[in-house]
């Protein structure tokens, strides 16, 4: 177990340091701002390390081994990782499971798994989407039944990004196909090495295998798996997507794209162009101006309070703002824009092709921006069907 | 109306922070119709003076002035629950201008005896000054070139003096040999004259003319005046903000309500996706503002550095100019032709956003400043 220093009572501006000099130390430099969500092969010793120094869990409690930040320092801690061009690992151990299991796990469950996470062993992967089970996710139809202390499996999960390099799911599966469709929901826990698991890549449009379909035929899953109990999955799987929507809120990836964005202008001379040095602060402040609102979230969180769906709200505005940060680089690169290689920069190629593709997707998963909406407009405004 | 700010859900007041905004809430609960802003439409001086007084009796009109200067000492965050709420109301008085600016520019007087005299009739209510700044139009620089102070005497044009009609004196930035200093003029000071300029919302700008005017009292010599009146403008802008936060609160909730009552192809129109969405965004677009306006005012309660305040106050400035006119503009397509008619309160707002909006520079204004505070560009 790692001492962990109360990095929040430290100055900001040391805190920054601290963290900036041993990202710098340790951090490869050939992974600098990778185009594209790296496999387990490319940061699997980066993420190791990471667990090594205790800095794998930023936003989780001190008492989880986790690094405890507050919102302030965690937003630094962001901004030193994307200023930086730190890549994403597969984080959703960290960012979902963690989360989930310290709120709704038994006391088994978070000593089982916390530590596996922390220690980089179980690498984890999400199963919620099916092909028939989109946005209108309570209409999946993977199954459960119950076999003596057993669960048996079968069915089809899809968009399960970098499938192929966890060793864990978490999942959604239907145990009750009567009452109201949500009601039949369980929350589950399996190791992807479990017999009759077939994990199949999945090209994207960045011509990259980001994700995947995952295949249950016959798998057998103790029942101790579960969390939060039978047909209470649906409850497990909301209170997850507030911590989904609130990663998906950060301004952590209209960070990083604003610094892709600054990298690239300097290097063709765009902040000579007062047009364009216009369109970017207006940019800057979008996500400035998201960081206050997630500062504002946080807080709640910190304070042990609830949030509520309007936190989809983070959700809408970062991902648009990336999605609008991405448009201008397309526009700020020339012909460059339609080629997979990109413009070489002081901070390495930038790709502005694969920026804007990968920017695709953020308004579609973790429920659409629609979906969204429709939320918004009856949780907060309480407008009518 | 009913609050649909996230405030109550996720925000945290003190107990003093919430008997503060209870009584603002009910101060401006008394004109929920808007018949004393009507009643105050484009005629002089464009604010009610005798809701000024009410102000002043209510304790806000000293809320940012400390304690040993006669005031209440409390901070910016304390502030902007009273200004929402005044925003909300479109109440017509010349609270930043005279609250917040010339309040604050007093505050910082050279000589102490200026402060005690002066800071004290203004928080009472009974004396009513007015900053006069700017020189020309879209200008945020604080150094004066065109009105010039010789042998005590003033010569030259300030514009853009808001409310000026109904104000006792004011406080006027003269170039001089040195820098900038800053000077008490009375209303009816020979040689003063005003040209009015009749605004959007009711009230009325003035342009003015001194010419051989003589200066009263000094607030600020010519090493100080310019860099006093930029912090002071900052705290108007975050002020404004506040303000404007509270025109799109209202705005919007205003639109919430007539979307659920307004019936077309036998449903509310407000059960329409089209109309969700776009008053969805227009939600979003309230609280990213608010999140703004709540960080920048507990920036400015706890960090001096006037270039950290600059840059905080272009911010919030800029977020909230612009959120204000975009809620306000598609709060009037929500409402449809009725919105487009005078007789609709819900014009009103979209018109206070006007003003405010472009009152103390708009928000390309402060973008462009941001740009050159952060990044060091200069456009």
């Amino acid at each position: 177990m790692i001492d962990m220093p109360d990095y929040n009572a430290m100055d900001d501006e040391e805190f920054r340091r601290l963290v900036h000099d041993w990202i710098v130390a340790n951090y490869p430099q050939e992974l600098r701002f990778p185009p594209e969500r790296m496999h387990w092969e490319q940061c699997g010793d980066w993420y190791l390390k990471l667990a090594e120094q205790g800095w794998l869990a930023p936003g989780w409690p001190r008492e989880h081994g986790g690094m405890g930040l507050d919102a302030n320092k965690l937003l630094i801690f962001m901004d030193v990782c994307e200023s930086y061009g730190v890549g994403r690992t597969p984080d959703q151990g960290m960012t979902m499971v963690g989360p989930l299991l310290i709120q709704h796990g038994t006391e088994e469950q978070k000593a089982h798994y916390l530590p596996r996470i922390l220690a980089g062993e179980h690498i984890w992967c999400q199963g919620y989407s099916e092909p028939g089970a989109g946005s209108d996710l309570a209409s999946l139809r993977t199954s459960a039944v119950r076999d003596g202390d057993h669960y048996v499996v079968n069915g089809h999960k899809i968009w399960t990004t970098l499938a192929m390099d966890a060793n864990m799911i978490f999942m959604l599966v239907r145990t009750q196909n009567t009452g109201k469709k949500q009601e039949g929901i369980t929350f589950l826990l399996v190791p992807l090495d479990t017999p009759g698991i077939t994990v199949r890549p999945i090209v994207n449009l960045g011509m990259h295998d980001e994700f995947a379909e995952v295949f249950f035929d016959d798998v057998r899953v103790p029942a101790a798996n579960v969390v939060g109990g039978e047909n209470n999955g649906w409850t497990i799987a909301k209170a997850l997507l507030g911590h989904e929507r609130i990663f998906i809120g950060s301004p952590k990836f209209a960070t990083l794209a604003m610094y892709r964005l600054k990298s690239l202008a300097e290097a063709v001379g765009l902040f000579e162009d007062p047009l364009f040095v216009s369109r970017y602060t207006a940019l800057k402040l979008d996500v400035e101006d998201l960081g206050a609102a997630y500062r504002r979230f946080v807080a709640v969180l910190k304070r042990g309070g609830h949030i509520g769906a309007e936190v989809s709200m983070l959700k809408i505005w970062n991902t648009e703002t990336q999605q609008r940060i991405t448009e201008l680089m397309l526009e700020a690169a020339g012909e460059s824009a339609g080629v997979w290689g990109g413009v070489d920069t002081a901070d390495g190629l930038v790709r502005p092709a694969g920026e804007f593709i990968g920017s695709r997707p953020t308004t579609i998963y973790g429920g659409s921006n629609e979906v969204q909406r429709n939320i918004l407009a009856k949780a907060a405004l309480g407008l009518p069907s | 109306m009913e609050d649909i700010s996230l405030q109550s859900k996720i925000d945290v007041l003190t107990e003093e922070q919430v008997l503060i905004q209870d009584s603002a809430i009910a101060f401006i609960a008394a004109d929920e119709e808007l018949k004393r802003v009507r009643a105050n439409r484009f005629q002089q001086p464009g604010f009610d003076r005798k809701l000024w007084r009410e102000v002043a009796d209510a304790g806000w009109l000293g809320l940012l002035i400390p304690e040993q200067q006669g005031g209440v000492g409390l901070g910016f965050a304390d502030l902007t629950l009273v200004l929402i709420q005044l925003g909300k109301g479109l109440t017509p008085v010349p609270f930043v201008a005279t609250a917040v600016l010339a309040a604050r520019t007093l505050a910082r007087a050279e000589d102490p005896a200026l402060v005690d005299e002066y800071l004290s009739r203004l928080i009472a209510g009974d004396w009513l000054p007015v900053l006069a700044w700017q020189e020309q139009r879209a200008g945020l620089d604080t150094a004066a070139e065109a009105v010039v102070c010789k042998a005590d005497r003033l010569h030259g044009r300030k514009m853009f003096v808001p409310d000026a009609g109904g104000a006792d004196a004011f406080i006027v930035s003269v170039a001089e040999a040195g820098g900038t200093a800053l000077y008490m003029v009375d209303r009816d000071a020979p040689g003063l004259s005003l040209e009015f300029e009749q605004r959007v919302d009711g009230g009325f700008f003035a342009h003015l003319d001194f010419a051989d005017t003589p200066a009263g009292p000094r607030i600020a010599g010519p090493e100080q005046g310019a860099a006093l009146l930029a912090e002071v403008l900052d705290e108007g802008r975050l002020a404004a903000s506040a303000e404007l936060l509270g025109v799109m609160t209202r705005a919007l909730e205003i639109s919430v309500d007539y979307i659920q009552q307004r019936v077309q192809f036998d449903k509310p129109i407000g059960s329409f996706q089209a109309i969700q969405h776009k008053t969805v965004d227009l939600f979003i677009l309230s609280e990213i503002s608010r999140s703004v306006v709540l960080q920048s005012a507990a920036l400015f309660d706890s960090e001096t550095d006037a270039r950290r305040r600059a840059v905080a106050a272009s911010q919030v400035k800029a977020r909230c100019s612009d959120a204000a006119l975009k809620i306000g503009k598609d709060a009037i397509q929500l409402h449809g032709g009725i919105g487009y008619t005078d007789e609709c309160n819900i014009g009103l707002y979209l018109k206070k956003a006007m003003y405010l909006g472009s009152w103390l520079g708009n928000a390309s204004a402060h973008r462009a400043r941001y740009a050159e505070l952060t990044l060091g560009v200069a456009q």
